[in-house]
C-alpha cells in the first residue's frame, strides 16, 4: 500500500489528467469536485456465477457485470439515458435516418496491445450484433451494409431506419470483439470468451470458478489517468446472509443487483459506511407486471381484466411486498423513458367497488360461497419478492370475489408453462425495457411473437392487429417525433385493453461502502465499467481473505 | 375347538384386547411420554380449533407489517412481512402439519406394511424380488426423493402428502418383513396352516397383530418426520403456497432473519414442539408395549 502522502500527490496528478481529458460531453464532471485518489482493490459481490464473460450470446445479469468493466462501448448512457461518447467520438445521423456515420477514438489498444479499428466494429456488427446478440438481432436486421472507409470511421448503410440502435451501444448492448482473435473461429466457442481481450479500463487477469474473478487496472487505458483503481476482484456468495455480512463487515465494497433482502437494506443503510444506491439502473428500467391470459374464458373479456387491475393496490405492493422499492407503474413504458412514456394513458385507481361493478357487469355473480370464478397464478421462480407478489394478488382479488389458487414451480416449469405450453391463467414476472420501447417493452404485445414459444414475449397471448400496426410502423420509422406518437398511441391501446397489468416500476440497489466515491455516475452503470470509482479513505487494501 | 382356542385368541388379545387398559397406564408412568403427550395433545387441540379461535383465512393481511410479539395485543405473536398474523398461521398450520404427517404416515403404513408382510410370509423369489425395490427406494436419499417428487408434480398438499409417503415406507418394510420371518415358522402359524386357514387370514389374523408394537412406535417417529420433511419442503419453497404451513412460515421468514427474527422463530418453534412430542411418544410407547419393560 502506497503511504498516504504519495496518494495524495497521485491524487493531485490524475485530478490534472482528468481536467485534461474532460470534454464537455463527459458524464463525471461530479466527482471532479473532490480530487480522485489513485490505487486500491475494490471487491465487488458477483451473484450467480456468470457461465461466460463475454455477452454474445448469453446476455445474463452477471456476465454484463464482469463484461462492463473489460469491454468499452461506442458509447455509455448518462442518466436521462442519452448517449455519450466512449470509443465513438462523435457520430451523424443522415436526415433520412438510413446512414449513421461513427468517428472512433483514436490510439485505442486492445488489452492483447493490437490496435483498436474500424474493421473491429465492422465485423463485430456483422458476427454478433447482427446474428447471436438475442437482444440485437431485430434492431441491427436493417442494417444492409458496414463501410469502414479508414481506421477510425464507421458507416452504417440501412435499407430502413432503425433508430433503437442508439439504446444498445454501450460495451454490453453492442459489445466489440477484437476481430484478430474471433476471426474464423466458432464464437460461441472461442477461448477467449472465459479471458476476455476488450478495450475497456480493465484487462482480465484469473476466474476460480466458484470462488473470485480478478480484473486488473489497464495501464494503457486511451482515458488517461483511470481507472483509479488497481484491482477488482469479484467474489461468488451464494448465501444472501453471508452477502449481508460480508457489506457490513467491509469485506465487499461494492454490491450491484439486490444483493440483499430488502429487510435488510433499512439496516445496512442505517450503518455510517454503507451507502444504498438505486440509481445506475436507468438503462434497465424494469417493469414488474402480470400477464393475463387472454385465452382465458374469464380473463378473454375485457372488464375482467380491467376489474382487476382495479383490484390491485399498487401503492401498497410496492410499499409492502416490495419494500418501497418500486413505484407504481402508470404505463407499459416506464416513465424513466420520458420521450415515450405516456402518463395520459387510462389508469386504474385502486377501487374494490368499481372493479365488482365491472365483473357484475360481465355477467360474473357471486356464488353462495362468495367466489366469482377461480383463477391461478403462477409467479416468477426468482424469489421471495415474486411469491409474496402473488399472496397479495390471492387475497386482492379474493376481496373481489375471485379465487387465486397458487402455484409455484422451478423456472424452467415456469417458461414452459406460460410460453411454451400457455396452460396458466395470470403470471408474474419483469422486463427490462431499456432506453427504446422497442427493445423491452414491445415484445409482451406483438401478436408476432405468438406461437415462437420465446420466453418474455407476449405471456398474455393478445392480438391486436391495430398495435402490431403501430409497432412495426415504429420500428422502422425514421423521424423520432412520429415514432414517439406511435408509441404513445400504442400504450393508449394496451392499457384500455390491459392483456398485461404493468405493477410497478422496480428499483434495483447496490449497496457500496461510503468511502467509494465515483461508483454510481451513469444511467447504466451496473453494466457498465468502474473506471470512475476510487476510495476516499484509508481503507482500500485487498480483503485479507484473498 | 381346543386347539383352535390356543391358536388364535390368545394371540389376538394380546395385542388388541388385554393392553388396552394397562398402555396408557404404562405410558402415563413415563414422564417423558407424559410431556409428548401433553405436546401432543396441545397441538390437536389448536388444529381443532383453528377455524373457531382464528375463522379468517390466515393469509389474510390483516394488520400492518412487522408487528412484533406483544406490541398489540390483538396479535399476541405479532405479524408477519405481509401483516398477516403468525399466531392464526401457527393455528391454521398445525392443521396443515398434522394432516400431512397423518396422511402419509398412512400411505407408507399400506405400502410398508404389505410388502414386508408379502416378503416375509412367502420369502423365496418374491422377497428377494421386493426386497431389491424396497433398497433401490432405500438407495435414494428419501428428502432428495420427495425433493424430486414434489418438484416434478407441483407442489401441493396431496402431492407433498404422496412424496413423503412413497419415500418413507422402506424402514417399515423391512421392521415388518424381519417380524414376520420371525413368526412365520412359529407353531401358530403351522397350526393355523393345518387348520386350513387361508394365507390372507394367517397374516391379517395372526401374523401382523403381534407385529403392531414396534410398527406403532415406528408410525409416531413416521409423523414426526413427515412434519418435518414437509416443513424443509416448504423452507425451500416447495410447499403448498395456498395453505399456511409451518415450514412455509419460517421459509418466508428466513430473509428477514437479522432484523425480525421472531417471523421464522415462532413456527420454528412449533416444529420443534410437534417433532419432539411425536418422538417423546413414541419412545413411551416403545418401552411401554415392550413386554420386558412392562414387568419390570
Amino acid at each position: 500500500m502506497a503511504p498516504f502522502s504519495r496518494r495524495r500527490f497521485l491524487a493531485a496528478a490524475s485530478a490534472l489528467a482528468l481536467a485534461a481529458s474532460v470534454g464537455p460531453t463527459h458524464l463525471q464532471a461530479a466527482a471532479a469536485t473532490d480530487a480522485p485518489v489513485r490505487g486500491g482493490t475494490l471487491s465487488i459481490i458477483l451473484q450467480p456465477e456468470p457461465v461466460t464473460l463475454t455477452p454474445v450470446a448469453n446476455v445474463a445479469q452477471p456476465t454484463q457485470v464482469v463484461a462492463g468493466n473489460v469491454f468499452d462501448g461506442l458509447v455509455t448512457y448518462g442518466f436521462d439515458l442519452k448517449p455519450a461518447p466512449q470509443l465513438a467520438e462523435s457520430w451523424e445521423v443522415a436526415p433520412d435516418g438510413l446512414t449513421i456515420t461513427f468517428h472512433l477514438r483514436k490510439g485505442v489498444t486492445w488489452h492483447d496491445g493490437k490496435p483498436f479499428t474500424a474493421s473491429d466494429v465492422k465485423w463485430s456488427l456483422e458476427n454478433v450484433w447482427k446474428t447471436i446478440h438475442p437482444r440485437n438481432k431485430a434492431l441491427f436486421e436493417n442494417v444492409s451494409a458496414v463501410e469502414t472507409p479508414d481506421d477510425h470511421t464507421v458507416v452504417l448503410k440501412f435499407s430502413k431506419p432503425s433508430l433503437p440502435i442508439f439504446s444498445v451501444l454501450n460495451g454490453v448492448g453492442a459489445p466489440i470483439l477484437p476481430k484478430h482473435l474471433y476471426e474464423g473461429t466458432d464464437i460461441l466457442n472461442n477461448p477467449y470468451n472465459n479471458k476476455p481481450v476488450g478495450t475497456g479500463p480493465f484487462v482480465f487477469k484469473e476466474w476460480r470458478k466458484g470462488e473470485y474473478l480478478v480484473l486488473e487496472r489497464n495501464p494503457a487505458y486511451w482515458d488517461a489517468g483511470k481507472p483509479y483503481l488497481d484491482k477488482l476482484v469479484f467474489r461468488v456468495i451464494p448465501d444472501a446472509a453471508a452477502r449481508a455480512a460480508a457489506i457490513e463487515k467491509g469485506e465487499v465494497q461494492y454490491a450491484p443487483f439486490n444483493p440483499v433482502p430488502f429487510r435488510d437494506v433499512e439496516r445496512l443503510a442505517a450503518l455510517p459506511n454503507l451507502k444504498v444506491e438505486t440509481r445506475g439502473y436507468e438503462w434497465l428500467s424494469p417493469v414488474l407486471y402480470f400477464d393475463l391470459n387472454v385465452e382465458n374464458p374469464y380473463l378473454k373479456d375485457v372488464r375482467v381484466r380491467q376489474a382487476i387491475a382495479h383490484a390491485v393496490d399498487k401503492a401498497a405492493l410496492a410499499k409492502v411486498v416490495w419494500f418501497g422499492y418500486g413505484k407504481p407503474a402508470v404505463s407499459p413504458i416506464p416513465s424513466t423513458l420520458t420521450a415515450f412514456h405516456d402518463p395520459s394513458v387510462p389508469t386504474y385507481p385502486f377501487d374494490p367497488k368499481k372493479a365488482e361493478a365491472l365483473l357484475e357487469e360481465a355477467g360474473f355473480k357471486r356464488g353462495t360461497d362468495g367466489v366469482r370464478f377461480a383463477l391461478t397464478h403462477d409467479f416468477l421462480p426468482y424469489g421471495d419478492d415474486y411469491r409474496r407478489t402473488g399472496e397479495f394478488l390471492k387475497q386482492a382479488l379474493k376481496r373481489v370475489g375471485i379465487e387465486v389458487a397458487i402455484r409455484a414451480q422451478d423456472s424452467g416449469a415456469f417458461i414452459k408453462r406460460v410460453y411454451a405450453d400457455r396452460d396458466f391463467d395470470i403470471s408474474s414476472s419483469y422486463n427490462a425495457a431499456f432506453p427504446d420501447p422497442q427493445i423491452g417493452v414491445v415484445r409482451e404485445y406483438w401478436s408476432g411473437w405468438l406461437g415462437t414459444k420465446t420466453p418474455w414475449t407476449n405471456g398474455s397471448g393478445y392480438r391486436n392487429a391495430q398495435v402490431d400496426a403501430l409497432i412495426e410502423r415504429a420500428a422502422v420509422e425514421g423521424n423520432p417525433q412520429a415514432r414517439a406518437a406511435d408509441f404513445r398511441a400504442f400504450q393508449q391501446i394496451v392499457q384500455r385493453d390491459v392483456p398485461t397489468l404493468p405493477l410497478l416500476e422496480l428499483k434495483f440497489f447496490t449497496v457500496h461502502a461510503a468511502n467509494l466515491k465515483g461508483a454510481v455516475e451513469q444511467g447504466d452503470q451496473v453494466y457498465s465499467s468502474l473506471r470512475n470509482a476510487w476510495f476516499d479513505g484509508p481503507n482500500a487494501d485487498a480483503p485479507k481473505g484473498n | 375347538m381346543a386347539l383352535l382356542d390356543f391358536a388364535s385368541p390368545p394371540v389376538s388379545s394380546q395385542a388388541a384386547a388385554a393392553p388396552r387398559d394397562t398402555l396408557l397406564r404404562r405410558l402415563l408412568r413415563r414422564p417423558s411420554a407424559v410431556v409428548g403427550l401433553i405436546f401432543f395433545a396441545l397441538i390437536i387441540a389448536m388444529a381443532a380449533s383453528a377455524d373457531i379461535v382464528y375463522p379468517d383465512d390466515p393469509l389474510d393481511m390483516v394488520a400492518q407489517p412487522f408487528l412484533w410479539p406483544g406490541q398489540d395485543a390483538a396479535y399476541p405473536l405479532g405479524t408477519d412481512m405481509l401483516g398477516r398474523d403468525i399466531a392464526s398461521g401457527i393455528f391454521h398450520g398445525a392443521r396443515v402439519s398434522l394432516l400431512i404427517g397423518a396422511v402419509a404416515t398412512l400411505v407408507s403404513l399400506v405400502i410398508g406394511v404389505t410388502t414386508g408382510a408379502v416378503s416375509g410370509y412367502y420369502g423365496g423369489r418374491l422377497d428377494a424380488g421386493l426386497m431389491r425395490v424396497t433398497e433401490l427406494f432405500q438407495t435414494v436419499p428419501p428428502f432428495l426423493f420427495a425433493l424430486a417428487i414434489v418438484a416434478i408434480l407441483q407442489p401441493s398438499i396431496p402431492t407433498i402428502t404422496f412424496a413423503i409417503g412413497i419415500t418413507a415406507w422402506p424402514s417399515l418394510a423391512r421392521l415388518v418383513r424381519a417380524e414376520v420371518l420371525k413368526l412365520r415358522h412359529g407353531e401358530m402359524v403351522a397350526a393355523s396352516i393345518a387348520l386350513g386357514a387361508s394365507d390372507g387370514r394367517i397374516i391379517l389374523l395372526h401374523i401382523l397383530p403381534n407385529t403392531l408394537a414396534p410398527v406403532i412406535v415406528s408410525a409416531s417417529i413416521l409423523v414426526a418426520s413427515a412434519i418435518l420433511t414437509e416443513s424443509s419442503l416448504a423452507f425451500l419453497g416447495l410447499g403448498d403456497p395456498n395453505v399456511v404451513s409451518w415450514g412455509g412460515m419460517v421459509g418466508a421468514g428466513r430473509e428477514v432473519l437479522r432484523t425480525d427474527w421472531y417471523v421464522a422463530t415462532l413456527p420454528g418453534l412449533a416444529i420443534v414442539a410437534a417433532v419432539l412430542a411425536l418422538n417423546l411418544l413414541g419412545d413411551g410407547l416403545n418401552d411401554a408395549l415392550n413386554p420386558k419393560g412392562a414387568r419390570r
